[in-house]
């Protein structure tokens, strides 16, 4: 008996490699912790370990109260800040690909272009949001109509930087073997982009659009800070803090989160139906 | 002929290109500042010549509180990039670490994934003031604010370095016998710093937008302050185009900046840009 007797694995051990149970496990552990949260915030232990008082951070209850009694108010600022958002990270995207494409077939002219979208992609915001609507104070009377062209500008600027970047990867970055095989079958450069750079760019494109769908909300957010017209979600967080009305922020705040997952959720189930199984790969 | 071209080394026509797009949006600027001086009552306001941006600049002419308009500027920038610094440095060391809790535990990793996703879906300028509260201090909250941005690009990237690491790594790793510690070593850290400094890059610009952002919350001078009260016409509006570059400019060096930091940190990276 010199064998060592092997010992039982242990529960914990035998639960992580059941796939389903880890599964489940990724579903449940989120909602459990986000549970425990909610309980000590309405509560009051979530103030007690902040050292602050409902005030300030009030319960969540309360929050939702507001919503609802304002919501008629509140659906007017999501759609303006909403307009703002897609249409920019839209106008942004097309723009940004259509330099990647022009990038990706005349190298060096075009190359150090993206680098300089790329600094654009650095550029704060903030320097950024009150420039653009100095300069749209022509495009119409309505000030309403010119703060909203100005905030576009802005968020297709920052989607725009990113979409360039990552379509650039996507499109330069080939198989060695696909470039051979159209070498060998003599494309021309029209066709090598539609037959073999644009179908192996898209994979790259949803990973911008995953850093893009999430900023391009936030930066119509900051950009509505500095916009003529008080409208939007992000204005009204920033009204509300200035009124010291906290709990009508909060509420605004919560709705600001609330567009974000939408808008991200979205993203996924695009991505769902065009990569299908190939999504998986790259992600 | 041709032979004397292969000589021109490789950068020069990338530079020259470069330095053409520069061209070509200077130039563009310029148009834009020639008409509105025509249309405009105040030209200086939407789009002012280069030239007096510069003058403005280097002009020993005090604008406000006895300073100068560089003086304001650079005193402003001191202070709002140190606490930029501050939090970015913060924010890099927690969310690695976080990164490295998540790898670590696959338990972890599920449960705090998806809130990672949220943290940046909350806009920042939304949560500075209950900050501000919680902390009792502009500095702290501005430090925390920059820490928040730059913590989740640096988790994620930090992260996906992580789980980029091929098979065979491991199974040569399981041949050798070696300890979890070593692998983590010898192979995780080593293959997640690239990708570690790709999360700074994107994080670093980040991280002075939300301290700029933060300034304009309260008065105390900082880069922010300075913007909107040179906005409201409280000084010259030429402080306000200064500040507008110079965030630009700083916003781009800070990423450089982590680029250079990491060829400096990864020897094989400086030896592969040596060769090329």
């Amino acid at each position: 008996m010199t064998a060592k007797i092997k010992r039982k694995k242990s529960l914990w051990k035998r639960l992580h490699e059941n796939k389903k149970f880890v599964a489940a496990e990724a579903v449940f552990l989120p909602i459990l912790l986000g549970v425990i949260i909610f309980l000590l915030w309405q509560f009051e232990g979530l103030h007690k370990i902040l050292r602050t008082d409902t005030f300030v951070l009030p319960l969540p209850g309360r929050i939702g109260t507001i919503i609802v009694d304002n919501w008629s108010k509140i659906v007017v600022d999501i759609k303006a800040t909403m307009i703002v958002a897609v249409l920019g990270l839209i106008i942004g995207c097309l723009a940004g690909y259509l330099i990647a494409v022009l990038a990706s077939m005349f190298k060096t002219l075009m190359k150090s272009g993206i680098s300089i979208v790329a600094a654009f992609n650095a550029i704060p915001i903030i320097a950024l949001a009150p420039v653009i609507s100095n300069w749209t104070k022509d495009v119409s009377t309505d000030a309403n109509v010119r703060s909203m062209v100005a905030k576009t500008i802005v968020v297709a600027i920052v989607s725009m930087a990113n979409m360039s970047i990552n379509a650039y990867r996507g499109l330069t970055e080939l198989k060695p073997f696909s470039e051979d095989l159209m070498r060998i079958s003599a494309a021309g450069k029209l066709k090598v982009l539609y037959k073999l750079r644009i179908p192996n760019s898209v994979p790259y494109i949803f990973i911008a659009l995953k850093v893009a769908v999430p900023s391009c909300v936030i930066s119509a957010l900051v950009s509505e800070y500095f916009a003529e017209y008080i409208v939007g979600v992000g204005r009204k967080i920033r009204e509300n803090i200035v009124l010291a009305q906290y709990s009508t922020a909060w509420a605004y705040i919560a709705v600001a989160c609330v567009l974000g997952i939408v808008m991200y959720a979205l993203l996924m189930l695009v991505q769902k139906v065009c990569l299908g199984r190939r999504g998986s790969r790259t992600s | 002929m041709k032979k004397r071209l292969a000589a021109i080394p490789k950068w020069v026509p990338a530079v020259l290109s470069a330095l053409l797009w520069v061209g070509v949006l200077i130039l563009l600027w310029e148009m834009g500042a020639r008409k509105m001086d025509v249309t405009k009552r105040t030209p200086e306001n939407v789009l002012p010549h280069l030239k007096n941006i510069w003058n403005a600049l280097i002009s020993t002419k005090k604008v406000a509180g006895g300073k100068t308009a560089l003086g304001i500027v650079m005193s402003g920038a001191g202070m709002t990039l140190i606490r930029a610094l501050y939090g970015f440095i913060a924010g890099s060391v927690l969310g690695f670490g976080l990164a490295l809790m998540m790898k670590l535990s696959g338990v972890v990793e599920r449960l705090i994934f998806p809130y990672l996703m949220l943290i940046q879906m909350i806009p920042i300028l939304g949560l500075a003031p209950i900050v501000l509260s919680i902390t009792g201090d502009i500095n702290v909250s501005r430090i925390v604010i920059a820490g928040i941005l730059t913590f989740y690009p640096v988790a994620a990237n930090t992260l996906a370095g992580f789980n980029s690491v091929e098979r065979e790594k491991y199974e040569l790793m399981y041949t050798y016998a070696a300890s979890k510690g070593t692998i983590y070593r010898k192979v995780l850290i080593p293959q997640a710093i690239p990708y570690f400094f790709t999360g700074l890059k994107i994080a670093a610009p980040m991280a002075i937008t939300a301290s700029i952002l933060v300034d304009t919350l309260q008065g105390d001078g900082g880069l922010g302050c300075i913007l909107s009260q040179s906005l409201k016409h409280a000084m010259s509006i030429y402080v306000f185009w200064i500040i507008v570059f110079f965030s630009a400019i700083i916003g781009i060096l800070s990423s450089k900046l982590m680029g250079l930091l990491e060829i400096l940190v990864l020897p094989n990276k400086r030896r592969r840009r040596a060769r090329v």
